[in-house]
């Protein structure tokens, strides 16, 4: 707090400094045609989409000399036949990140876990970063999850909606990495995540309502006469079954659409330092800086909305009495 | 904020498909490519990641939980059983001390009485004697004051008869003899006056 105004105000100086120089830049570009052909080349779309989507190139931090710090490993091929469509199962640059994030996931949670146990043992409570583990797991069991998945059996679901947020996370954090990318920032990745959630929200409302879940398919109202009963089960089937498809598609593409935007923010307010010239880096060095903290606080609440809404559907399901 | 970045991600996607289209010299990727293999692949990840952290760390962390949540409710249980208890003994102690002191009251004003009772008894019966005692006193005076005047008369009769046998035995002259009997009567008074 106490260095606010002092960065505000070198931060002014470097932009009040940096007017002056953009015109004299912009001048002397003018004169050089080469200059702009290679900015052209370096064009913001060309550095953004291959950082957001998937490839067969994994980035790695290595020192090529003052102009490029990165270099990029071809990933394996592992072509399989599928019914006579030879699909790549070989390793990409996301599914990299998924493992790494999920190793990460693994790795955290589970010498937290470790260390947890064993100073329970020793002392009667955790300390230090399992304590801290704790208070989020215990905070979005009690508070979160159970409320939404109701009891009677709702503790079961417990495991997977903390594995989803976990592993969400871990997935949301990596792409703000340098050299990072986010798996979770690829559709094919959150749709999977949401077909697991719709397939484990089908198998809890199959077990907990036994021949009664197919009344969250066929609208069946029992306390109406037949004549109204019948057109209203026409009528609301579909509609039934639409609210059970679009569910998985609301999570698949929430959690895609918000990391897929910060990113691109992040890379195009980069990308405008490679546009416009060096001297506006401070601007978008600021600007790329204060949506990269928004983006934390989104990659926070994205897994948090991703493994509610899984908690909220599986509570929802499993209390439907029609 | 959200829409915002939203429709500027579109934006800029849109825009980069079509500049990707223009320069599509090698097979680009675009947002909403289908791929088989990373579905796999995440399954497969998510799968794993999900087995090891339900089969191993959250039952461990939420299992250590659980139990210090057991313990510390038991600690509370048995602290409330405790003080429960307490309460019981100290309203038994309290009840208790109240019946002694009821029962030393009882006793203290038993005592007093009995005490009092005990006074009055030693007073009537000192009274008692006492009255006895001078009953027998004065019977006894009496009884000394009626044998004195047994005696004293029987020793006047004596005194009578000695006279008289003195009177009979001498007998000679009248005169004599009421000398004598005149001398014996004087002399009687102060014989009846010292046996008073």
């Amino acid at each position: 707090m106490r260095y606010r105004p002092l960065s505000l105000a070198i931060f002014a100086a470097i932009a009040l400094a940096a007017a002056p120089l953009s015109g004299q830049q912009a001048e002397h570009r003018a004169q050089e045609p080469g200059a702009q052909l290679a900015h052209k080349a370096l064009g913001p779309a060309d550095i953004i989409m291959p950082h957001i989507t998937d490839s067969k190139k994994l980035e790695l931090p290595c020192w090529k000399g003052w102009e490029e710090w990165g270099c990029e490993v071809t990933l394996p091929t592992w072509n399989v036949n599928l019914g006579g469509r030879v699909v790549d199962f070989g390793p990409t640059k996301h599914v990299v990140w998924l493992l790494i994030a999920a190793i990460c996931t693994g790795l955290v949670v589970g010498f937290a876990a470790r260390s947890h146990r064993r100073s329970s043992a020793a002392i009667g409570r955790p300390k230090g970063f399992a304590a801290g583990l704790e208070g989020v797991i215990l905070y979005l069991r009690n508070e979160v999850f159970m409320p939404a998945l109701g009891g009677h059996g709702g503790e079961k679901y417990i495991p997977f909606v903390l594995s989803l947020f976990f592993f969400i996370l871990f997935c949301n954090l990596f792409g703000l990495m340098p050299y990072g990318s986010t798996p979770t920032g690829n559709i094919n990745v959150t749709m999977t995540l949401a077909v697991v959630t719709f397939v484990v929200v089908e198998i809890a409302g199959m077990r907990a309502l036994g021949r009664g879940y197919i009344n969250t398919i066929v609208y069946w109202p029992h306390d109406m006469p037949l004549y109204l009963r019948l057109p209203l089960s026409v009528i609301l089937t579909p509609v039934e079954l639409l609210g059970k498809f679009t569910k998985p598609f609301a999570l698949t593409v929430r959690l895609f659409a918000n990391m897929i935007a910060g990113h691109v923010i992040i890379l195009a307010l980069i990308g405008l330092i490679f546009m416009f010239g060096w001297l506006v880096s401070p601007l978008a060095i600021a600007m790329a800086l204060f949506i990269m903290i928004l983006e934390i606080v989104v990659a926070f609440i994205q897994a948090f909305v991703f493994s509610l809404l899984a908690a909220v559907f599986v509570g929802q399901i499993r209390a439907a009495h029609h | 904020m959200r829409t915002l970045s939203l429709s500027l991600a579109i934006l800029l996607t849109n825009a980069s498909a079509l500049l990707a289209q223009e320069a599509a010299a090698e097979p680009k990727s675009g947002l909403m490519d289908i791929r088989l293999n990373l579905m796999f692949w995440t399954l497969i990840i998510f799968g794993i990641l999900y087995w090891g952290l339900r089969s191993w760390a959250f039952p461990a962390i939420l299992g250590e939980v659980d139990k210090r949540e057991k313990a510390l409710q038991d600690a509370i249980d048995a602290a409330k059983r405790d003080r429960d208890e307490a309460q019981r003994l100290l309203e038994d102690h309290q009840r208790q001390i109240e019946a002694a002191r009821g029962e030393a009251q009882k006793l203290i004003a038993d005592g007093r009485a009995v005490a009092e009772k005990m006074r009055t008894d030693l007073l009537e019966q000192t009274h008692h004697e006492q009255q006895t005692m001078l009953e027998r006193a004065r019977r006894e005076i009496e009884a000394e004051k009626d044998r004195a005047v047994a005696q004293l008369r029987r020793e006047a009769v004596n005194l009578a008869i000695a006279g008289a046998s003195k009177v009979i035995e001498q007998n000679l002259d009248n005169t004599k003899n009421r000398q004598l009997v005149e001398g014996f009567l004087a002399s009687l008074p102060a014989i009846q006056t010292s046996g008073r």
